[in-house]
């Protein structure tokens, strides 16, 4: 027989490493004559999106098309300390690096603009790659032409920026003014069915709310809520690494069950963007909280469904066949 | 993408992305856009150079001698046999390193090399790293190399770890640290509640699984004294000053290039290849590769923490939070990695998004002689949810109402304090994500 079962969690993330732990992040910027914009930073893009994310921060500043933009990444000989891709911190720690970078930059490029043009500040424009005065947008000066003019004068058209937000040390009953740079809030609603002839659950919608400031990518955001969650189901009903006495039972893809196309449930989502984080643009990071919600919420629709409670992971199918036995004998004695 | 005609420079230059974008050209505004993935483009057509991309004609292969008991002492190792082996050029085992010092992400607690008379703490400890002409030489050799043992026990379960004649695993004891919480008053707040409700939950050891194992290349440039390595990690920086002091050499020294990462979840954190592709392509002054086996990954690198957490909770007749009892034991196997900072980040979420004024907790971290755990994607708040919010569904069907209800009752709001005694200043939407989870998934009291 196939019995629903719908279940609910709401979770916090703190992000960043928090508890006064140094946390901070370096990136530069730089306008090239060969028209290129180069991003460097250290920042590894371990497939979540880090450096779509700091091109489409320094494009939005800079006001010029991402198609420009190169990012060097990932060499500890031309990049600084931009921390891990970790703590679910980069957008809001590299991102903030990039974007101060990007705001210098912008900055100089009025300042020489103004040279240039012997103008002020107000009366100069700068989009799309051009700076020229209002009045007369024909007569301008491309971000690369500026970039030979500045190096004329002995100068580099670019910029580095960092951030670098005070958290403190917790005492030793574990409290502090302020342990993490600021939370991630999710709720998830999951929709399954169990077999309880087999045992096995399918998953059938997942809902999700998540708390995040501003998506600066949202299809990045809904790849995160996407492969979070089914990473979240994975250790909720069937991922579980067998040590026994010190020996790994299941060291290969055999044996070890993990998450394949064919569990995927339905997605909807909702982003509540009330860009009104520390982060750029008021974003907060994703990547951890988007996994967390998973296990309770089908936890919970379990329950919902059969009328038991796991308290171990994972809720596999010969954990519920079993709970189902003994709890059937239970009614009946 | 593996063109023999490549040369050094060429890997250089391949961890640059161009960005490539379709579709917002006309657009003046770029956050908040779908703009695609910068890296998709060379992800898609395989232009993306991975570790095992990466090739020179001179090229070495290593593998690794593994442990052979997870709790053992080693007594002596032979590698007579696998010296034999054609093809093989070194095999290095720790009398020939040493002034090699251990490793570690918090605590250096990891050595590079088993010595005779030291201690093997789990299945991944390496005793030999063999550095062959072809793989199948170096597996060939590493299958050769004898080793003898003294065996201890073997402590599987952190419990067992804490008590007083568990054998210690690392001369300091098995407890690597020890957290607590404190705000209020937990018993009086528990004497005066309607319901109070404690469980203990288990979670179990997972494997982050990316789909790109642990590997890497690296090759020694002896004129400029620099140890290049290609090789993944989620903090470049970090990893290179742990393989500089390692190796007692200066950062300049370590110059660290990422490949295109092939996921990480946590388990890019930690020292995987690094240090003995430094030693070995030290040693033979060639360029040298290695690649772990999937089989290899689960048993060496990090995992997730199992966690036990006892959970108390307390309610009033209104259905308001009056206090939370919480320990959290965990499992951190043979090594630290981030144990210590996992295991209390768990606690510290140990009450959900939830008012609690009355909070008592503690968590350790114990050594056992289990695959060592680190980081994974949630860092011990994923463990730490699925027991705080079973134990909010508990105590709303106890008190008979709606679980949603129950939380938007007890929900975060601006200035709300966290367990730590944080104040919430800004940016705390926690009750519109429930209500509009409830709107999207037309949320009936729980009931389709």
């Amino acid at each position: 027989m196939k019995k629903f079962g719908r279940g609910l969690a709401t979770i916090m993330f703190g992000f960043g490493y928090g508890e006064g732990f140094p946390d901070h992040s370096i990136a530069s910027i730089e306008i090239k004559e060969d028209e290129r914009i180069v991003i460097r930073t250290a920042a590894a893009d371990v497939g979540q999106g880090v450096i779509t994310t700091v091109i489409q921060i320094a494009a939005e500043i800079l006001r010029i098309n991402p198609n420009y933009f190169e990012v060097v990444q990932g060499d500890t000989h031309k990049t600084k300390n931009s921390g891990s891709t970790s703590a679910t911190r980069q957008t809001y720690f590299t991102g903030n690096a990039v974007k101060k970078a990007a705001e210098d930059l912008l900055a100089n490029l009025y300042h020489y603009g103004s040279l240039e043009f012997r103008s002020n500040h107000p009366e100069i424009a700068i989009e799309d790659g051009k700076i020229y005065m209002y009045d007369d947008p024909d007569d301008y000066i491309s971000y690369w032409e500026m970039a030979e003019r500045v190096r004329e004068r002995g100068k580099k058209l670019e910029a580095e920026g960092s951030f670098f937000p005070v958290t403190y040390s917790p005492d030793q009953n574990g409290q502090a003014d302020k342990v993490y740079v600021a939370y991630t809030f999710l709720s998830q609603v999951i929709d399954i069915e169990i077999d309880t002839d087999t045992g096995t659950i399918d998953l059938l919608d997942v809902y999700t709310a998540v708390d995040l400031g501003k998506a600066i990518n949202p299809k990045n955001v809904e790849g995160q809520i996407e492969g979070g969650t089914v990473q979240g189901l994975g250790m909720g009903m069937m991922e579980d690494q067998v040590i026994r006495n010190g020996k790994t039972l299941n060291a290969g893809m055999t044996d070890y069950l993990v998450p394949t196309s064919v569990d995927i449930p339905k997605f909807k989502h909702y982003l509540v963007e009330e860009e009104d984080s520390e982060g750029p643009f008021g974003a907060k990071g994703v990547g951890e909280p988007t996994l967390i919600a998973a296990a309770p919420a089908l936890a919970n629709a379990v329950y919902d469904a059969i009328g038991v409670r796991f308290f171990d992971l994972p809720i596999s199918p010969s954990k519920i066949k079993k709970a189902l036995k003994e709890k059937e004998k239970e009614e009946n004695s | 993408m593996t063109d023999q005609n490549k040369r050094i420079k060429d890997y250089f230059c391949k961890h640059t992305t161009r960005c490539t974008i379709e579709g917002v050209k006309k657009s003046k505004r770029f956050v908040g856009h779908d703009v695609l993935k910068a890296d998709a483009w060379d992800k898609v057509t395989g232009e993306a150079v991975y570790p095992d991309d990466i090739f020179f004609d001179d090229l070495l292969y290593v593998k690794i001698k593994r442990a052979v008991h997870p709790h053992a002492i080693l007594k002596d190792i032979d590698i007579s046999q696998a010296k034999k082996v054609e093809g093989v050029v070194d095999i290095v085992i720790a009398e020939d390193i040493p002034d090699v010092r251990q490793f570690g992400l918090i605590i250096r607690d990891q050595p590079v090399l088993i010595a005779p008379g030291e201690k093997m703490r789990y299945m991944g400890d390496p005793l030999a790293i063999v550095v062959a002409e072809t793989k199948e030489a170096a597996k060939k050799a590493r299958d050769l190399i004898k080793v003898k043992v003294e065996e201890l026990e073997v402590i599987t379960d952190p419990f067992r770890a804490m008590e007083d004649d568990a054998p210690d695993i690392h001369p300091d004891g098995n407890i690597v640290i020890t957290h607590h919480l404190n705000r209020g008053d937990v018993d009086e707040a528990f004497k005066n509640s309607a319901i109070v409700e404690e469980n203990r939950y288990q979670t179990q050891f997972i494997d982050q699984l990316p789909m790109q194992n642990e590997a890497g290349v690296a090759l020694y440039d002896e004129r400029r004294g620099v140890i290049n390595i290609w090789a993944a990690t989620q903090w470049l920086h970090d990893t290179q000053a742990d393989v500089a002091q390692s190796l007692r050499l200066s950062k300049d020294q370590i110059r660290i290039i990422q490949p295109t990462i092939g996921g990480a979840f946590g388990k890019k954190e930690d020292v995987s290849v690094h240090i003995h592709l430094a030693i070995a392509a030290m040693r033979t002054g060639r360029p040298v590769k290695l690649c772990f086996t999937r089989e290899e990954s689960m048993i060496t690198q990090s995992k997730r923490h199992p966690i036990t957490i006892i959970n108390k909770t307390g309610v009033d007749r209104d259905g308001y939070l009056t206090a939370w009892e919480t320990k959290f034991i965990g499992d951190t196997g043979a090594y630290a990695s981030s144990g210590p900072a996992v295991v209390h980040k768990g606690m510290y979420h140990a009450t959900g998004p939830y008012n609690c004024p009355n909070l008592r907790g503690v968590s350790h971290a114990v050594y056992t002689n289990n695959t060592y755990a680190g980081a994974m994607r949630g860092f011990g708040t994923a463990q730490g949810a699925f027991a705080y919010e079973q134990q909010m569904d508990i105590l709303a069907e106890k008190l008979s109402i709606d679980p949603a209800e129950f939380r938007l009752k007890n929900i975060y709001q601006k200035d709300s304090i966290t367990p730590n005694g944080q104040q919430l200043t800004h940016s705390v939407n926690a009750e519109e994500t429930i209500k509009r989870v409830m709107e999207l998934s037309d949320w009936k009291g729980g009931r389709k």
